[in-house]
Order: C-alpha cells, then sequence, then structure tokens
C-alpha cells in the first residue's frame, strides 16, 4: 500500500465557502480515479475536486465553518493528514466592498430559529448556599481539573460536580458556615416543594388551559392518523430527504452560477490589469513617433514576458497587433539607423532597441517576416558610405568651383586662400570626425555590443576603413602633391583637379605647409583610435611625401631669394680669417639658416608616427642633396654675375703707368690703404677691387664656407651632404679660375704691352754702346707697375697675390725672352745692362717665378748675343749690387710674402 | 509548558514577503516541492507546512506566502504579527520591486518592534543576470545597512532556494533560544492559569 496522503501547502489559506484552493503535499493518489475523498473543515469537497498530479488537487471550499484540517483519502493510501489548516470566514459583503470571490448571502445561524431555552429559575442563582464567596477567588487549588475529571462546577450542567463546586467557590469557607449553608440549602428545598402546591393553586386557570390545550392536541393527532396513517414521520423524512436533494442540486446550480460570475469579474479584472496590454498597440506607436525607442522595447517586452505564452484568444489577438505595430516600428527603425549623418550615440541607441526589438520577435509569426538585417553592420555600411560620398562630393564640389573661378578672374587676389586649401582643410575635417565615428562604431559592432544574431565580417570592416582612407588619401594626393606625377592616379581614379594658371599654382605652393599641417591634424585623431597600422600607414605615406615637397618647396623659394642675394652685396669685407671675403657668404648662411628653420619646424621634424625623411639611399636624401646643390650653385652664379656686371656697367680702369704717356693717378682713396672701405654705392668701388673680392669669395666658398655650410647641415640633423658640397666646390673652383684668368688678362696685358715700346723709347739700340751702372727706364716701369698691381690685391686679399702674380710674372719673363730673341747683336755696353735689367727683374719677382718662369728668364738671358765675357759679367754684378742697394725699398715690397 | 503540550518537533514561522511577480510563491513552491512554475498567478495568501531536518535535528518550517500587493495590504499587518522570520523577496531584474524592499521592512519592523528579526534580503531571478536592472553592491549596500544577509537566488534553477530558508531558520532557532534563557518560564505559566478561571466562572 502506498503511503498514506499528506497535505502539506494550501493556496489560499483561508477564505469564504466556495473559494477555489489550490492543495499540495504528498502521495495525493497516483491518478484521477485514485482520489477517492476530499474534506476540507469537514466538509466534502470531492465533487469539486479536480486532481492534477500527486502533488497538486484544485478544489472548492464547501459550506464549513472555522478552521479545519484537509483530509486526502485515496484507495491506495487511505485516509490521508494534513500539516496545514484552511480556515473558512464569512465576509460580510456591502455594495461598496469589492470582493475577489463569490459570498454566500444566507446565514447558515438561521437554523437554530423557534428553539428558545426556559429560564430555570431557582437552580440559576449565583449563590445556591447563601454564602458570600467573596475572598474565595485567590484559592483555587492548582490541579483541580486533575482531581475531577470530567466535571465542573456549573449547576446548570450535566456533569455538575458538588465536589468541584465547593473546591472552586468555598475552599476558604469554614466547616460550620458550609452546614449552614447546607441547612440554608434543605430550607430553600422545602419551601419549593411546598411551593409546588400553592402554585398549581394560584395557577389553576392556566393549568385548565394547558390540559385543554393538550386535549386539542391529542385530538388533532389523532385526525392526522387517520389522514396519514399510523407513522406521519415517514412522509416527512421523505420530504425532507427531497429537500436536501434539492437544495443539492441548488448549490450545485449556484456553483455554476457562481462559476460564471467568478470567470466574468476576472475577465474584468484582467482587463483593468491589462490595460496596458490593452492600450500598448497605441502606445508603442506614440513612443516610437516621439523617438522613446527604449520605452518601446521596455514595454513590448513587459507584454511579452507577461503574455507571450498566453492562450486567451483577446491577449493573443491584442498581442498581434502589437506585434504588427513592432514590424513597422522596426522598420522606420532601421530606416533611422542607416539614415545619415547622425550621430554614433543616436545611432547606437536606435540600433540597441531594434536588436531587442528583433530578437524579442524572432519566433513569432510576424516577426519571422522581417529577419536577416543586421542592423549594426547595415549602419556601418550606410556610414561607409556616406563618408565615401561626402568625400566625392566634397572633392568635385570644390574642384569645379575653382576650375569656375579661375575662368571667370585670371588675376585673383593673392591673398585669398587657395580653394585646394580650403578643399584640404575640409576633407581633413570630415576624415577626422568620420572616421573615427565608423571605426567607433565598427568597436561596438565587434566587441559584441551591437552585433545582432549573425557573425560579424570583421574582413569587411577592415576593407572598409582602408578603402576610406586610400580614398581620403587619393584626394589629398590629387589635391596637395601637384608636382608629382598624377597620371596613373588619375586614370585609376577617373578624378582630377582642374589645372589652373601658373600664378595660381605658383600661389598655391606658399600653402603646402598649411595643407600639411591640416593632414597632420587629422592623422593625429586617427593614431589616437588605434586603428590598424595598415591604414596608417597609407596615410604617413602620404604625409611623408608632402613633407618632402614642402621641403622642396621651401628650398626652391631660398633658391629663389638667394639668387637675388646681388642686392645685398655691400662689398664689405667682413671674414676675419679670410680677407677679402665680402659679407655676402653670411648672408647666404643667415637664408640658409632660416630655411632650415623653417623646413625643420614645417616638415622635417617627424611627428607622431611619421617616417625619417634622411634614411640613407632614399629619397629624401637625394631630394636634400639636390636641393642644397641648386641652392649652392645658385649663389656661385650671383657672384659670378657680381663679378662681371662691371663689364657692362664700366670700363675698367687700366691704372698701370705708361712711360709713353703721363703715369696714371694711382688710387689715393684713403680707405684701401686701410683693408676696408665702405661704399656706400657699387660706382664707389673699382671694378678690380670687385673682382678681387668675387675672387676672394669664391676661394673662401671652396676653402671654407662650403665646408661649414655642410657642418650646418651636420648641427640640423642632417646626414652629411658630402655629394652637394663637393660638386659646389668643384664649380666654386672652376669659377674662381675663369675669374683669376680674366684678371690676370686684364692686369697683365696692359703691363706687359708696355715693355717694348718702352724698352726702344728715344730710338734705342741694343748694338750702339751706351751709360751703363744704372737699371733702363722700362724695367723701372715694369717694377713699379708690378709694386702697383701687388699693393692692389694685398690691400684686398693678400692671398691672391701668389696665383695672380704668378701669371703675370710668367707673362712679363716670356715677353723678355722673346724680345731678346728678336736682338741681332749687342754691344759691349748693351749687353751688360741686358744682363742687369733682367737679372734684376728675375731675382725681384723671385718669390713669383715659378718653374716656367725661370725658364724664360734664363732664355732670355741666354739670348744675349755675344754672350757676356768675364769682364763685362764682373760689371754686370757690380752695378746689378748697386741698384739693389738703390731700389732696396721696392724690393722689399716684393719680399712680403703672402700670408 | 502551554496547556497543549508540543510532543511534535519544534515549528519556525517564516513570512515571504516583496512585490507581487518577485518570485516568492515561485521559491516557495521550489523549496517545498521542487517545482518551478512559470505562469504568474497572483497570490492571496498561501500557507505551507513540512518537516525538514535542521543541522541534524527535525524542525517543521510553515511557509506563509502572501500577497505583496497593495489591495491586501489591511491584512497584512496581521500576517505579520505571526511571522518568526522573514524572507524579504524582490528581483533583480526590476528596480521597482527592489526600491519597494524598503517599505516591506519598515512595515515588518513597525508591526515586530524589533530591530533584529531574523530577515533575509534576496534577490530572486538571478539565473536572468543579463536583465539585471539593479547592481549587486546596491544590493549589498541595503543589507549592510540594515544589517541583514543578502542572498541571491533564482527559483528557476533552484540557486540559493534551500540556502535562504534553512538560513532562515538557524536565525529563528538561536533567536527562540535567546529569548527562551530571557524570560522565566514560570510567569508565563501563571497568566495561563489565570485566565483559564476566568473562563470558568
Ligand atoms: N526566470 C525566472 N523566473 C522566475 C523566477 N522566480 C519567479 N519567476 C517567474 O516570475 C513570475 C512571478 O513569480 P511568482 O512566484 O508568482 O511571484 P510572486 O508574486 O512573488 O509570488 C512567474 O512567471 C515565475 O515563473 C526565477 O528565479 N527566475
Ligand atoms: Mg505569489
Amino acid at each position: 500500500m502506498a503511503p498514506q496522503p499528506v497535505v502539506t501547502g494550501l493556496s489560499p489559506k483561508e477564505g469564504p465557502p466556495g473559494t477555489r484552493v489550490i492543495i499540495r503535499g504528498e502521495f495525493l493518489g497516483n491518478r484521477p480515479q485514485d482520489l477517492v475523498g476530499l474534506k476540507i473543515c469537514d466538509s466534502d469537497c470531492l465533487l469539486s475536486a479536480e486532481w492534477k498530479s500527486p502533488n497538486k488537487i484544485i478544489a472548492r471550499t464547501g459550506p464549513a465553518r472555522g478552521k479545519g484540517d484537509i483530509i486526502v483519502t485515496t484507495v491506495s493510501g487511505g485516509v490521508g493528514t494534513s500539516t496545514v489548516q484552511f480556515r473558512v470566514y464569512h465576509e460580510t459583503i456591502g455594495p461598496l466592498k469589492e470582493s475577489a470571490v463569490w459570498i454566500e448571502e444566507s446565514s447558515p445561524q438561521n437554523f437554530a430559529w423557534g428553539r428558545r431555552t426556559l429560564t430555570q429559575s431557582g437552580l440559576t442563582q449565583e449563590d445556591p448556599l447563601g454564602l458570600s464567596i467573596e475572598g474565595n477567588e485567590q484559592k483555587i487549588p492548582e490541579d483541580l481539573r486533575d482531581l475531577v475529571p470530567d466535571a465542573c462546577g456549573d449547576l446548570s450542567q450535566e456533569n455538575f460536580s458538588p465536589a468541584w463546586f465547593l473546591l472552586e467557590n468555598h475552599s476558604a469557607t469554614s466547616f460550620v458556615d458550609l452546614k449552614a449553608g447546607l441547612s440554608y440549602l434543605k430550607r430553600k428545598v422545602e419551601s419549593q416543594k411546598e411551593g409546588q402546591l400553592s402554585f398549581l393553586k394560584s395557577n389553576a386557570g392556566s393549568v385548565i388551559d394547558q390540559l385543554d390545550t393538550l386535549m386539542n392536541i391529542r385530538d388533532k393527532l389523532q385526525e392526522d392518523t387517520k389522514l396519514h396513517g399510523s407513522e406521519p414521520l415517514d412522509v416527512l423524512e421523505l420530504s425532507i430527504k427531497n429537500s436536501i436533494i434539492e437544495s443539492k442540486k441548488i448549490f450545485d446550480d449556484v456553483l455554476v452560477r457562481k462559476e460564471k460570475a467568478d470567470s466574468t469579474r476576472a475577465v474584468l479584472f484582467a482587463l483593468s490589469r491589462h490595460k496596458f496590454l490593452f492600450c500598448l498597440p497605441n502606445a508603442v506607436d506614440r513612443l516610437a513617433e516621439a523617438g522613446e525607442y527604449d520605452k518601446v522595447v521596455n514595454d513590448y517586452s513587459r507584454a511579452k514576458n507577461l503574455f507571450g505564452k498566453t492562450e486567451i484568444p483577446i491577449f493573443r489577438k491584442v498581442l498581434e497587433e502589437v506585434d504588427q505595430r513592432i514590424m513597422q516600428i522596426r522598420k522606420q527603425l532601421h530606416e533611422k539607423v542607416v539614415k545619415m549623418p547622425q550621430r554614433v550615440e543616436q545611432q547606437k541607441k536606435l540600433i540597441k532597441a531594434l536588436t531587442s526589438l528583433e530578437v524579442q520577435q524572432s519566433g513569432t509569426l510576424v516577426g519571422d517576416k522581417l529577419r536577416n538585417i543586421d542592423p549594426a553592420w547595415d549602419a556601418i555600411e550606410a556610414r561607409a558610405k556616406y563618408l565615401e560620398t561626402t568625400l566625392r562630393h566634397t572633392f568635385e564640389q570644390y574642384a569645379n568651383r575653382d576650375a569656375a573661378t579661375q575662368d571667370k578672374l585670371k588675376n585673383r587676389d593673392p591673398n585669398q586662400t587657395p580653394s585646394r586649401v580650403n578643399f584640404c582643410e575640409e576633407i581633413c575635417d570630415i576624415a577626422a570626425s568620420q572616421l573615427p565615428d565608423l571605426w567607433r562604431l565598427g568597436q561596438l559592432y565587434f566587441t559584441g555590443e551591437l552585433r545582432g544574431q549573425h557573425d560579424p565580417k570583421p574582413g569587411d570592416f577592415k576593407r572598409m576603413i582602408l578603402n576610406a582612407i586610400e580614398k581620403f588619401c587619393v584626394y589629398l594626393r590629387l589635391t596637395i602633391l601637384i608636382a608629382a606625377d598624377q597620371r596613373t592616379l588619375r586614370q585609376t581614379t577617373g578624378l582630377s583637379w582642374p589645372i589652373g594658371s601658373n600664378t595660381a599654382t605658383h600661389q598655391f605652393l606658399s600653402w603646402i605647409p598649411q595643407c600639411l599641417r591640416y593632414t597632420r591634424i587629422a592623422y593625429a585623431t586617427l593614431i589616437s583610435l588605434d586603428l590598424p597600422s595598415e591604414a596608417l600607414d597609407i596615410i604617413q605615406k602620404l604625409i611623408d611625401e608632402v613633407r618632402l615637397f614642402c621641403f622642396s618647396i621651401i628650398f626652391k623659394r631660398a633658391t629663389d631669394r638667394c639668387k637675388k642675394l646681388d642686392a645685398q652685396e655691400t662689398w664689405e669685407m667682413g671674414v676675419e680669417d679670410f680677407p677679402g671675403a665680402t659679407l655676402l657668404p653670411a648672408a647666404l648662411e643667415a637664408l640658409l639658416v632660416e630655411t632650415l628653420d623653417e623646413v625643420q619646424s614645417v616638415c622635417m621634424q617627424p611627428e607622431a608616427r611619421e617616417g625619417n625623411l634622411l634614411e640613407p639611399q632614399s629619397d629624401g636624401q637625394r631630394e636634400v642633396s639636390q636641393r642644397l646643390q641648386e641652392f649652392l650653385s645658385a649663389f656661385s652664379r650671383v657672384i659670378e654675375e657680381l663679378a662681371y656686371q662691371s663689364h657692362d656697367e664700366e670700363t675698367p680702369t687700366h691704372n698701370v703707368s705708361q712711360l709713353l704717356g703721363f703715369p696714371n693717378a694711382q688710387h689715393t682713396d684713403p680707405n684701401v690703404s686701410s683693408g676696408h672701405f665702405y661704399a656706400t654705392g657699387t660706382s664707389a668701388v673699382t671694378w678690380e677691387q670687385r673682382m678681387l673680392c668675387c675672387l676672394a669669395n669664391y676661394a673662401y666658398c671652396n676653402k671654407s664656407f662650403f665646408p661649414h655650410i655642410g657642418e650646418l647641415f651636420v648641427k640640423y640633423g642632417y646626414p652629411l651632404p658630402t655629394l652637394a658640397i663637393e660638386t659646389s666646390r668643384y664649380t666654386v673652383n672652376q669659377l674662381f679660375t675663369n675669374l683669376l684668368e680674366e684678371y690676370v688678362e686684364h692686369k697683365g696685358d696692359p703691363l706687359v704691352g708696355t715693355i717694348e715700346p718702352s724698352m726702344y723709347l728715344g730710338r734705342f739700340q741694343w748694338d750702339h754702346e751706351m751709360e751703363i751702372g744704372k737699371l733702363r727706364p722700362y724695367a723701372h716701369e715694369c717694377c713699379d707697375n708690378l709694386v702697383g698691381v701687388y699693393s692692389e690685391i694685398y690691400t684686398i686679399s693678400p692671398a691672391l697675390l701668389r696665383p695672380i702674380l704668378e701669371s703675370i710674372v710668367q707673362t712679363i719673363s716670356e715677353e723678355l725672352a722673346r724680345l731678346m730673341s728678336c736682338v741681332r747683336r749687342f754691344s759691349f755696353t748693351g749687353a751688360i745692362q741686358a744682363n742687369v735689367d733682367i737679372r734684376l727683374l728675375r731675382d725681384a719677382l723671385e718669390n713669383y717665378v715659378n718653374e716656367t718662369a725661370k725658364n724664360y728668364f734664363l732664355e732670355a738671358l741666354e739670348a744675349i748675343n755675344p754672350p757676356l765675357n768675364a769682364e763685362q759679367k764682373r760689371k754686370a754684378d757690380e752695378i746689378l749690387g748697386h741698384v739693389k742697394h738703390n731700389m732696396r725699398l721696392q724690393l722689399l715690397c716684393f719680399g712680403v710674402k703672402d700670408l | 509548558m502551554s496547556k497543549k503540550p508540543t510532543a511534535g518537533p519544534a515549528l519556525h514561522k517564516v513570512i515571504m514577503v516583496g512585490s507581487g511577480g518577485v518570485g516568492k510563491s515561485a521559491l516557495t513552491l521550489q523549496f517545498m516541492y521542487d517545482e518551478f512554475v512559470e505562469d504568474y498567478e497572483p497570490t492571496k495568501a498561501d500557507s505551507y507546512r513540512k518537516k525538514v531536518v535542521l543541522d541534524g535535528e527535525e524542525v517543521q518550517i510553515d511557509i506563509l506566502d502572501t500577497a505583496g500587493q497593495e489591495d491586501y495590504a489591511a491584512i497584512r499587518d496581521n500576517y505579520f504579527r505571526s511571522g518568526e522570520g522573514f524572507l524579504c523577496v524582490f528581483s533583480i531584474t526590476d528596480d521597482e520591486s527592489f526600491q519597494a524592499t524598503q517599505e516591506f521592512r519598515e512595515q515588518i519592523l513597525r508591526v515586530k518592534n524589533d530591530e533584529s528579526i531574523p530577515f533575509l534580503l534576496v534577490g530572486n531571478k538571478c539565473d536572468l543576470n543579463d536583465k539585471r536592472k539593479v547592481p549587486l553592491n546596491e544590493c549589498q549596500l541595503r543589507a549592510q545597512q540594515w544589517s541583514v544577509p543578502y542572498v541571491e537566488t533564482s527559483a528557476k534553477t533552484r540557486e540559493n532556494v534551500d540556502k535562504v530558508f534553512f538560513d532562515l531558520m538557524r536565525e529563528i532557532r538561536s533567536r527562540k533560544t535567546e529569548d527562551s534563557k530571557a524570560t522565566s518560564g514560570r510567569a508565563k505559566d501563571r497568566c495561563k492559569k489565570r485566565r483559564l478561571k476566568c473562563t470558568l466562572l
């Protein structure tokens, strides 16, 4: 046999008759038929019992009263027990009181009608013994109940016990008093006995009435017996039984009606309770209109939770309606999600709402109609597409506008910002604002915050980002890098910026650093996003190219300025360790330093995540070297022009003294002797002086200035531009040589040209005897002229003495050799004289006589015919010593060696 | 000691309080019958009682599952009076239900007039952690303010269901032993007897 049923749970635990109760417990039967008895508070409820499971029965309470057990009886387990109790209460219900259950309206107390208890006169008196019980209360024996079981001290009760009564009420009364009490009682009983007789006497009338009544009753009874037979009670019993059946029927009927009322009430209750649901279709529409999608999601999910699995048709219908509306809202939302422009936050909110609506609606009939959307991904795509179109539109807009204005106004205001620059700024702004948004949205998508039910597409997203950046760079490239070859770029993209006028292009060049700045700002924003390095590399490449372009532009501009440096030449010789060199190289250095500073701050200093443009063998280095070379050769040309300028401007002063005319007034410029002259204008400086200065400048450049420039570059962090420096030095050296030739030719030719006429002045003949003992005037003149040249050079740049004088001396010696060889015969004295002249010149210019000159001098000496005999030689030596002594000051002059 | 001798095991009376829909009935039914009810059926006042073994000792637990709804607030005080310990339940997915615990606490304290009444703050539906609306630290903070334990349960997964009932019973038990020590048994007895006599007369 199965265990006994036991009830352990009741829901609810109290209520009026007719309450629906869920009974829970154990072993409540193993099938509906197993349940054979159910009593709640002693009222049989089997009729309404609905067996659900061995743990659960649902029943309705019957017309019971008070609190009582729930007894389940099963075939398998027998009569059960209960650990919980049900309490029946009767609710009085008024027209204003709301009630959840049906209330019995007739009062069951009314069964007791008609019965009245007669008052028993003497026996109920307070104190039957006539004794006061005052003072006895406190002394109730402790265990009275145990002593006298099944008894009480109530006179009216059947189980009245005198002992109890006495113990209870008279435990403190003395025996004498009790005896007195007893006699009192006896007296009272006696008097009552007597009293019965007198009672009858005094009430004889009514006694007779009673007798009459009894007689009447007997007559009636006999009549009844005649009418209904000897057992009239059977009829009564039958009708009672009938009424019981009838009442049962009514009760059941009432139960059914009550059930109906209950359900109606439940519906009304549900309606008011579920007002929320019924208002929902309109509510969601209203909320959606107001853009409060969060609330839509919440309300919808609440409705789904509460009614998602409901079987009630009306709820289902409303829910279907809601589902339809939600579908519409989803469509709206999807449109809003992909609508651009909008903020990421907003988009995120919409996506979240949409995704959660979608998730909640999946599985339902309507919901499945609109599936397979991945709103976040759609949003990403929309954003990417928007970025792309914005970039393209902006480009087209600016490019077209630029083309239009160029046609109209050829000479625009040069201070006006070029369209390209404006475009750069705008496109960088767009990239710096839209790309981060796109990236952020992507992050949200991939971290799962916004992802729908679909797998993410990281490859696609990356491609999207790369593509966007690529596009961005293409536009910038087309706009900024105007010097680069853009043919392939134009072909692949089909885009181009209309080519403007030269001036416009030129104007734009100076704005390129500005463009670089815009690009860099955008780049910095993108770097902070943690984009993949692949993406950043694309921009870096562009930026590096632009930087290099900037560098070129700035250097080209510097070269242009360098070309105009000639205006700055003041002929002030300020180079301490290189006399003769002017301040022009210093001006060049200042220009270069300024340029390098500018270049450094504009483009060469790499910012975050930028390449070093100066890698060995890189385009950067090649560019630097080339630009520097251009710059320096421009400078060389400036010097050259400065040197030759004079040819056009003035006739060179042939300040060579000639015995033919009167000697040219030697320069008496007071400044010359001091070594510095401060010319207020070019005219104040002679052509020779300028020539010399330029020569000195060349030499200075070659020797120390250009290497110094190299060091300057190193100081600025560049690799030593050896090639550029060396090439420039070579050029300068070349120019120096040319210029030197020019000067020597200019100075030496007149000087040498005067020797022959001077020699044969006054019909002089070498084969005539002559007075000897002095130097011939032509030799004197030659010496003096050389001193003039010498001093001219010396005052400007002693370093130039040797190269210039050597050349001149060489031509002099050559001329002497030629002249001597032309003389057919020398007289005795003539030979001595010629020997002395030649030797003096040779000895005087000893410091500047090179090998060739030495040979010419020797040739000249040997050309004297006939050669000198010993006496002639002695005489010549004597005269030479004498002459040297006389001319020692002039000779001393040539003795000064170059510094 | 009273006139009806309690031969049976000790009885601990537990009351479930909290807003409607938080899972009080679900918790009770899970504890009582290992079953989880999916559908929501508002409770009025349900009674459950069964024998359990608490730390080796057989005791009876009596659970009163209440409505937790405004409609029945009037009778609530009566229920509270009979309770020895309270499980104050809210749903971690419903902030309003969490806010409501404050009021329940106040009502209980008002009726019981005892700050240290056995009481557990229970955050139910912890299986729905992804829909959590009430942050854990906020719950813990409140429990700390009340100096009551805080436990998160799930009537669905049965997580911590036994724990809350047993923990509460332990508190009730230790509370009772304290009380019986504090009050003298005799004085109580006397009172009962006096009342008996009055009915007799
Ligand atoms: N997921 C989940 N649902 C629960 C949990 N507890 C209760 N519910 C559900 O919440 C709804 C209300 O539960 P109920 O116990 O009737 O709440 P009461 O009003 O506090 O008694 C029912 O639909 C339950 O199925 C739980 O821990 N987890
Ligand atoms: Mg409930």
